[in-house]
């Protein structure tokens, strides 16, 4: 059988241990495919969102109750969104437990790390575009985050918001960013990603002589086996949208005015935790800076993982790597379980 | 790996026949495009077996949420109800003025009749001044009668009593014990307050604590499938029975020393044993009409001024219907098509009023728009809230006794008192 395109975006064989789900848990792939339905699902939802003031809320309440299966888009869009990150992260801890940005695979991490952040940025993008009260809080909270960085806030808040305070700019300008702007970077990235990936060698795995288990798997096992995650995740998104519908509150009626529903999207539940602290700019804004940073730096400060060690999970060589992720990994967790618990 | 592929496709197969279920269980909308507003509303897709509310705000025209507020895009019911004015009562006194207010509606100017809003939450009624006066007095926290505090703090500047401002009674700032037991025990019938349990006391607050005369309930029955709608819920009326009036009044007694409420305990079983306590004794007028025969828009609703008593507000005497010994009731002749006299007869129509006909007047001028002279110096009557149709004489002409300057109610009845 000639492969087809598809099956010519693979490699024509893959180690086998290595593309077992236990291994690589799906992730990188799903991630993907959720992608693909955020992109489809959000074309369709262009044609009813109005990106104003007035007419944001009132459009997806159009879309969710009026418009024919339109709720069921728009539930496959959040669900989609938020199980991207969910994902994403996954494959994130999966790449450091496994030592996978070992050289020459490292300035490909760098990429898959951007592309995390830009997914970060389009979920938080696309919660502002509902501009109702339930993120209202969240969009003060979070553009005066900016604002307290000192020397460069102001100017570095006007370009966000584009006025002195959240209004009619800043929700046009948050479109602008979520369907096109982070969009072409997520894009680009991403075929930035998946080319390095096939350029660095595939999945990493120890070289010939030091790999203890020679079987490999074809192209077409492969594609054979990510359809079998696509149809899963296909009807699991699906239930999650029938059964638990995006939400949805009452539209902004007054930017100066908020309600006591003060909450951040979960994937800053964190953020919000730490701003408890104190200084809005160390907590807020330097920390999850540091907290990136770090990130970035693994590959490159920490001792690099042995050749011999790659393709199997929680390698020695890369320990200290793994433990202060493990860390990092945990606090973020805790923060946004501790955000979680009602207030007395 | 195909028998996995194949699990996997019927599993998202299912998934695909749950989303067209829960698809196919989306209520049809039933859309409404009110001609006030312009705007398209889906109230009514759940909501469709919902009575008009009265035939002056009809829903074509008012549509829903032009007084309710809410979402009205929305077809699920938290969100939809969730920017609902005052819950279920729009007319609730925090709300009232976005609800019901406007220069064309409710709170319009004193000229035009249309001050309903300013009078209603400045009337007696509303800030409980005279109970609250009365009571600082008693007690020695104020050196006279005059009002100072209402149930809110509320201004009326161009008050005809000279009480611009009222602040709000707030019991923590009450030294007497006695002060703080009234608060606490006896703020049950002012038009803000949730009225005291109990089927006899239910009422709404707001402008439906008198215009919406129904019993509540505590599921909203507004759905057949709930349980049914009861009748006259979902209503504003100005046709109100005495019945409505007794949520508060003649409830029972209040006793000032161990600053209780003491609930009346006989058990009517006549019009007349239910209309009024044991108490005192009454014409027959008094009990075979409902109070909003006697007393009127301005008594009960006030004139826009802050009052110290009841009595300031209250003028209806026996003479206004009946005259005295030497003056016929005072009447007036309608000539303007536009007189409130025909906005009321419209809104409750007891009586056919015609351009030309003449009606009673009070003393301050209100038309008694639903009393007429007939031509044998008769005079007839229609009871607002049941329309039934009564005559009665004047004093010139009759038999009657009293004296010039013994002219207030209270001398008639020594006469034309009923024993209970």
């Amino acid at each position: 059988m000639r492969p087809s395109f598809f099956h010519h975006l693979h490699p024509p064989t893959i180690p086998a241990r290595q593309s077992r789900f236990r291994y690589t848990l799906a992730a990188g792939g799903l991630a993907v495919f959720l992608m693909l339905i955020l992109l489809v699902t959000g074309a369709l939802e262009m044609f009813y969102y109005i990106p104003t003031p007035d007419e944001a809320a009132l459009s997806i309440q159009t879309l969710a109750f009026l418009v024919p299966y339109g709720g069921l888009v728009r539930n496959l869009h959040y669900w989609s969104a938020q199980l991207l990150l969910v994902v994403s992260a996954a494959h994130l801890l999966r790449v450091i437990f496994t030592g996978a940005y070992a050289p020459p695979r490292r300035f490909n991490y760098l990429l898959g790390l951007f592309l995390f952040v830009t997914a970060i940025l389009l979920d938080f993008t696309g919660y502002v575009l509902r501009w109702d009260e339930g993120v209202h809080w969240a969009l003060v909270a979070g553009t005066n985050l900016v604002k307290s960085i000192p020397l460069l806030g102001n100017t570095l808040y006007g370009i966000l918001v584009g006025g002195g305070q959240p209004g009619a700019a800043t929700l046009i300008r948050f479109y602008g960013w979520h369907i096109f702007g982070l969009t072409l970077a997520a894009i680009i990235l991403g075929f930035w990603h998946i080319f390095r990936l096939r350029r660095d060698g595939g999945i990493a795995v120890p070289p010939p002589p030091l790999r203890a288990d020679q079987a490999r798997i074809t192209r077409f096992e492969l594609v054979r086996r990510e359809g079998l995650a696509m149809l899963l995740a296909g009807a699991a998104l699906l239930l999650l949208s029938v059964f638990a519908p995006a939400p949805l509150a009452a539209p902004i009626t007054n930017t100066a005015v908020l309600t006591e529903f003060t909450r951040a999207p979960w994937f800053f539940l964190w953020v919000q935790e730490l701003l408890r602290l104190g200084s809005p700019f160390l907590w807020g804004v330097l920390v999850p800076l540091a907290v990136l940073l770090l990130l970035t730096l693994i590959p490159y400060v920490f001792p690099k993982p042995a050749p011999a060690e790659l393709g199997r999970w929680f390698p020695k060589s890369n320990r200290a790597a793994q433990i202060l992720v493990a860390i990092l990994g945990l606090a973020i967790l805790s923060l946004i379980a501790l955000a979680l618990i009602p207030n007395p | 790996m195909r028998r996995s592929l194949l699990a996997a496709s019927a599993l998202l197969l299912l998934a695909l026949l749950v989303s067209l279920w829960q698809e196919s269980r989306r209520p049809i909308p039933i859309a409404l495009t009110p001609t006030l507003t312009g705007q398209v509303e889906y109230c009514r897709t759940c909501h469709a077996d919902l009575p008009e509310i009265s035939h002056s705000h009809p829903v074509e025209t008012f549509g829903c949420v032009l007084c309710h507020g809410g979402e009205r895009l929305a077809l699920n019911a938290d969100l939809a109800h969730s920017t609902m004015r005052g819950g279920a009562n729009p007319s609730d006194f925090s709300v009232v003025e976005a609800s019901c207010g406007g220069e064309n509606c409710h709170s319009g100017a004193a000229a035009d009749d249309r001050d309903h809003i300013q009078r209603a939450t400045s009337s007696i009624q509303a800030t409980y001044a005279g109970a609250i006066a009365s009571l600082r007095y008693t007690f020695g926290a104020q050196p006279d009668l005059n009002a100072r505090l209402g149930i809110y703090a509320i201004q009326a500047p161009h008050s005809a009593s000279g009480i611009t401002e009222l602040a709000a009674f707030d019991p923590a700032q009450e030294t007497n014990p006695a002060i703080r037991a009234f608060a606490q025990d006896c703020l049950y019938c002012h038009l803000s307050a949730q009225p005291m349990p109990g089927e006899e006391y239910s009422r709404f607050n707001g402008c439906a604590a008198c215009h919406s005369p129904a019993p509540l309930f505590d599921s909203p029955p507004i759905f057949s499938e709930n349980g049914g709608s009861q009748r006259g819920a979902h209503s504003l009326t100005t046709a109100i029975p005495y019945t409505q009036c007794n949520r508060c009044h003649n409830r029972g007694n209040y006793d000032l020393r161990s600053m209780s409420f003491v609930p009346r305990s006989d058990h009517s079983t006549s019009r007349l044993s239910d209309y009024y306590q044991p108490i005192a004794q009454f014409t027959r007028c008094e009990w075979t009409l409902d109070c909003v025969d006697c007393h009127t828009r301005t008594e009960v609703m006030g004139d826009g001024s802050l009052y110290s008593n009841k009595k300031d507000i209250q003028y209806i005497q026996c003479r206004t219907c009946h005259g005295t010994l030497t003056e016929l009731p005072k009447t007036k002749t309608l000539t303007d098509p536009n007189h409130l006299a025909f906005r009321l007869a419209f809104l409750n129509p007891v009586i056919d009023l015609k351009l030309g006909d003449t009606v009673l007047v009070t003393e301050k001028g209100e038309p008694l728009w639903n009393i007429r002279p007939l031509s044998d110096g008769t005079y007839e009557l229609f009871d607002k809230a049941n329309g039934q149709r009564f005559t009665f004489r004047p004093v010139i002409g009759s038999g009657c006794e009293q004296k010039a300057d013994e002219q207030a109610s209270q001398d008639c009845h020594k006469c034309h008192a009923v024993e209970r």
